[in-house]
């Protein structure tokens, strides 16, 4: 994606739809206390809409099961470019404890190009904030791989 | 007209004070509260590669792998359901469930942790029995349950049946 035309469209706010693939509701909830006063994502211009067509971004929340994900396919082309992806909660970032089951895709990573991952099941509201926040560029990344080997 | 006036009012005041509610967050940082299970972490000097959280993982994240003489414990953090059995069942205690929250990532894989540990294998016929910290900590528990006999620890099974270390009479020998 272009990174100027994306940083020039995403500089004051991001209108977001929320996309349930397949969830139990526990990210669902988690969303919705983001945009409860306490928490309050409106103070960055972020709120949900109603049709993928306002949409900046969508937010899917769990492990695209096979009926959804045609379903989704038609809300990503539906979205105007350029787009953010956003998967909330293990579900949604690496399928969960249905990564391998014959009824889901095991994650969005599989069905759409994710722009940024939210783990947590589900994911504390902040953790929802911080990855919205990174996908803005206002903080950095906190998380590396880490790998040890045995002197 | 004039009773919803006085109760618009009323609604004012409570407005008034209540005060600031919203948090400044992630301006300002905002711990996690006490006992919140955040993202697992390995202490990777205590691990001895016994696989047993491998065995309890809800989303089966946890892989090991025997290969070139190591033993890879792989956990694939992605689909993490942060239950925290595997912190629940390590015997060593070296898996513990951290307070961090803010694991947002572009790359799933950046929450991966990976741990490759030296592999035992049998003196007589080279198979893989276990990893080497598996077998020191065999060791140690032998020795502190009074055994001086350790010296066969090296051994897989079927080598041991076959120099006779499973007959009754060496077991009476070692447990006299």
């Amino acid at each position: 994606m272009n990174s100027r035309l994306f940083n020039w469209c995403f500089k004051k706010s991001i209108w977001v739809y929320h996309a349930n693939a397949g969830a139990c509701n526990g990210c669902d909830i988690e969303i919705l206390d983001v945009l409860t006063p306490y928490y309050d994502v409106e103070r960055f211009g972020i709120r949900i809409v109603h049709t993928p067509r306002h949409a900046d971004a969508l937010l899917v929340t769990g492990p695209v099961t096979r009926q959804v994900r045609e379903r989704l396919l038609r809300l990503y082309e539906a979205t105007p470019e350029p787009k953010l992806v956003i998967a909330v909660g293990s579900c949604a970032t690496g399928g969960g404890i249905w990564y391998d089951s014959y009824a889901t895709c095991g994650g969005v990573k599989n069905v759409l190009p994710v722009d940024i991952h939210i783990p947590g099941c589900p994911p504390k509201p902040e953790a929802i904030v911080y990855g919205v926040a990174q996908a803005l560029g206002m903080v950095p990344k906190q998380v590396q791989a880490q790998t040890y080997i045995e002197e | 007209m004039f009773k919803h006036t006085i109760s618009e009012l009323k609604e004012a005041l409570v407005c008034l004070q209540a005060g600031q509610v919203t948090l400044a967050y992630p301006l300002q940082p905002h711990p996690a509260e006490e006992n919140f299970r955040g993202k697992p972490v390995v202490d990777f000097e205590r691990c001895i590669g016994c696989g047993a959280c491998a065995k309890v993982c809800p989303p089966r994240l946890i892989q090991l792998t025997d290969a070139d003489g190591y033993r890879e414990v792989s956990y694939t953090l992605g689909r993490c359901t942060y239950c925290g059995s595997c912190r629940d069942v390590c015997p060593a205690q070296a898996v513990q469930m951290s307070p961090l929250f803010e694991t947002a990532t572009p790359q799933i894989e950046d929450i991966n942790i990976s741990i490759r540990l030296k592999l035992l294998t049998c003196r007589e016929c080279g198979e893989t029995i276990a990893t080497q910290r598996m077998a020191k900590r065999v060791e140690n528990a032998l020795h502190e349950a009074g055994y001086s006999h350790t010296e066969n620890v090296n051994l897989c099974l079927s080598c041991k049946r076959k120099l006779g270390l499973n007959s009754p009479a060496w077991i009476q020998e070692v447990t006299r």
